[in-house]
């Protein structure tokens, strides 16, 4: 993160948001359990190596840390070693996920950063680490542990994942390895059928009485 | 109205072969500075152009009436589809595809353009069951929806959207094996009806009929209701209905740029106005204008479908994505007394396939897409009690679902079913559609796996594409908030037509119903 927030302001802005009972699209409630790991888990908010690197001129709709946790998810959640699958860093997973967070509306979108911030910081108490500097093994098993525990840890892993897989697998460059063929109704030629013609009775039921059929 | 009947009489003249008319925010580029006003008249204004708002424009454009109809989402051409499913989500869907229940476990997709969730639907049609048009009778008094009574609409649209069973090449792999695995089981197996011409089997029903194979609205009912004269205005979203000593007088609107810069405000004066925005936006409207809601009912009593997505994996290659979208289905436990749930088979493309289940993070999840032509699926539907609400902030909307504990035994009921019937027709694995990772191999894993799921909100992953019930209709104004005939209970010339209106879940796909009530409320209007 170029600039990352206060313990104390990032937990005001989650509680705020739980104050107010306004939840994400994807996902976010707030549950007691959480809060409580919000309370205290920006006290131990590391700076990563990752913070000195910006981010790409494209990524002018996430934020420097957000960038950096959508690409170390991408990394971790869709290794293709062993597959005929193409590798993610061939296919621009963080840019499909930006555009993904940019139809959200402000608000919502205020509360997603929120909670990426959250689950970025939150491994510093288990790890001691931020989620972007975990290895590749720590990462996935943070991913299950937060999968397996309260709504809102569920919800953010649920919500990162989602976005990570549908960045990729919308990819054309992703389909040809399993086979699956995309559009088709150009490729095979079917016709355009137009609208259907008007109902055999339509103006015959015109010049009648009205009421019921 | 009947001194322009005539008029309309030989509409084929303004029939078009393809296409649709249709007035859009980019059409007011410099001719509408903002804050000027459109100011139309007609004698009925109609707020949505899905499946209720486009055949009651259809019904009273017939008969004369001078019909505007008015849609908060964006007209895209059947041409311009993409067979994307991301892409659609983005163009054709209610926030993007991302709208969900405020925990954010309930994805409700429901259509956002000319057209509606017409457009986007998988195309099956069932016509409402006896047993809960008996429950509707019983329950709010609407003695007159007798399946004698609604048969004859039945009839009719059904012939008009050209629904058949499915044909054997209708029928797709994962559900030709879904079907031999039913009658090895001995369970009522049958091949879905759908409203479709000549379908291209391409399986991208989901993201709109490109080549308007699919009978939605946007290739029927609405180029027809404009052959008769009814004027669309996409991009234009209802914020007010408006009023004249307690009669309803027309609606206030604002016409919105995709980039979300306003072309116009409008203001469209009738002294009837059908809202068909759907069972979220329709009570949404009602609140927002202070309307029809002496019941206290207006945006109660959601009920939504809430369905699961079970994939398994298949010894020889299905290719879920090739083919009809949906094929046959199970009714073996349809009547609340045998389970209350329906099997139906169900295609995927890839995207779809994530959002379903997740067989452990990393290297298994990739082998899972890697092997996805293996995957078939079955589609879960129950008959959920109406126990959500819709609300709206001051801000944003609301929509508070949670599958409720009385509910919950019947979706594990559907889970295990859906898990037998997928060991029956051959699948090696069953995968659990939530949170955590459950395989089942075995008919001996299925009560473990399905038995210890528990009913807390982001444990399983589910989807609705039928919310319903947030208007319900009912004899006593107390407690509904419109009549049989759709009119509102407290505003004369204030009518409700659309899924709002279903009292109780169904259980099975709603077009048709909406269909039938739609042209029933139309008629008795005109």
């Amino acid at each position: 993160m170029k600039s990352p927030r206060s313990a104390p302001s990032v937990a005001a802005i989650w509680q705020q948001g739980m104050a107010r009972r306004r939840f994400l699209k994807w996902s976010l409630l707030g549950s007691a359990g959480v809060a409580a790991v919000a309370a205290g888990g920006f006290a131990f908010l590391r700076r990563s190596p990752l913070d000195n690197q910006p981010a790409p001129e494209w990524a002018t709709g996430l934020s420097a840390g957000e960038y950096h946790l959508f690409d170390r998810a991408r990394q971790v959640l869709l290794p293709v070693e062993g597959t005929a699958l193409t590798p993610s860093d061939q296919v621009p997973v963080v840019r499909n996920v930006q555009a993904l967070l940019n139809n959200l509306d402000p608000a919502t979108r205020k509360e997603m950063g929120t909670g990426l911030g959250l689950f970025d910081n939150a491994a510093v108490l288990s790890h001691g680490r931020r989620f972007v500097d975990l290895s590749d093994a720590e990462a996935r098993a943070y991913f299950d542990s937060w999968g397996r525990a309260s709504v809102i840890q569920r919800t953010l892993a649920t919500v990162i994942k989602q976005l990570t897989y549908s960045a990729y697998w919308q990819e054309p460059a992703t389909w040809a390895p399993t086979g699956f063929d995309g559009p088709v109704s150009d490729k095979w030629g079917l016709a355009y059928l137009g609208n259907a013609p008007l109902p055999a009775d339509d103006a015959l039921r015109a010049k009648q009485p009205e009421g019921k059929a | 109205m009947n001194d322009t009947i005539a008029t309309t009489a030989d509409s084929s003249a303004g029939w078009q072969a393809t296409g649709l008319a249709v007035h859009q925010a980019s059409d007011l580029i410099g001719k509408q500075p903002e804050g000027e006003r459109l100011e139309i008249e007609a004698d009925v204004v109609i707020v949505g152009s899905g499946a209720g708002g486009a055949v009651s424009a259809y019904e009273l454009a017939r008969r004369g009436f001078k019909v505007v109809v008015l849609e908060a989402g964006a007209y895209v051409p059947s041409k311009d589809f993409t067979e994307r499913f991301s892409e659609s989500l983005d163009t054709l869907y209610q926030d993007h595809g991302g709208q969900t229940n405020s925990s954010g476990d309930l994805l409700v997709l429901q259509g956002a353009c000319v057209g509606g969730s017409t457009v986007v639907n998988g195309c099956v049609c069932f016509r409402t069951p006896d047993f809960i048009l008996q429950d509707w009778q019983r329950e709010f008094g609407l003695n007159e929806l007798t399946t004698a009574e609604l048969t004859p609409y039945f009839d009719e649209v059904e012939k008009n959207l050209a629904v058949h069973e499915n044909g054997e090449h209708e029928i797709p792999q994962h559900g030709r094996l879904i079907r031999a695995g039913a009658n090895r089981l001995g369970w009522s197996v049958k091949p879905l009806q759908r409203n479709i011409r000549q379908c291209g089997l391409t399986g991208h029903c989901l993201s709109g009929c490109k080549t308007e194979r699919k009978q939605s609205m946007l290739v029927t009912y609405l180029p027809w209701a404009t052959a008769h004269g009814a004027q669309i205005y996409a991009d234009t979203r209802v914020e007010k209905i408006l009023t004249e000593n307690g009669k309803a007088s027309g609606v206030a609107a604002t016409v919105t740029h995709r980039d979300g810069s306003i072309a116009a405000r409008m203001t469209v004066t009738a002294p009837r106005v059908i809202v068909a925005a759907g069972a979220v936006q329709t009570p949404l409207l009602l609140l927002k204008s202070g309307l029809a809601n002496r019941s206290g009912q207006v945006g109660r009593n959601f009920a939504c479908h809430p369905s699961l997505y079970v994939p398994a994996r298949y010894p020889e290659p299905v290719y879920p994505w090739r083919g009809a979208m949906l094929g046959v289905y199970v009714d073996e436990f349809m009547h609340p007394d045998k389970g209350g749930f329906v099997l139906e088979d169900g295609g995927a493309g890839l995207v779809e396939l994530t959002m379903a289940a997740e067989p452990g993070t990393g290297k298994p999840f990739m082998d899972y897409m890697a092997d996805a032509k293996y995957l078939g699926g079955l589609v879960t539907l129950i008959h959920d009690h109406n126990v959500g609400t819709i609300e709206w902030d001051g801000e944003r909307k609301k929509i508070n679902y949670q599958l409720s504990d009385t509910d919950f035994p019947s979706m594990q009921r559907a889970l295990k079913a859906a898990a037998r019937l997928h060991l029956a027709s051959g699948a090696k694995e069953v995968y659990v559609p939530a949170s955590d990772n459950r395989v089942i191999r075995s008919e001996a894993d299925i009560d473990e796996m399905v038995d210890t799921l528990e009913n807390l909100p982001q444990h399983l992953r589910m989807v609705s594409y039928h919310p319903q019930g947030t208007c319900r209709m009912g004899a006593d104004p107390d407690n509904s908030v419109v009549g049989s005939d759709g009119q509102s209970h407290d505003v004369p010339g204030l009518y409700v037509a659309d899924a709002s209106l279903l009292p109780t879940s169904i259980i099975v796909n709603p077009q048709i119903t909406v269909y039938a009530l739609a042209t029933r409320i139309a008629r008795q209007m005109a």
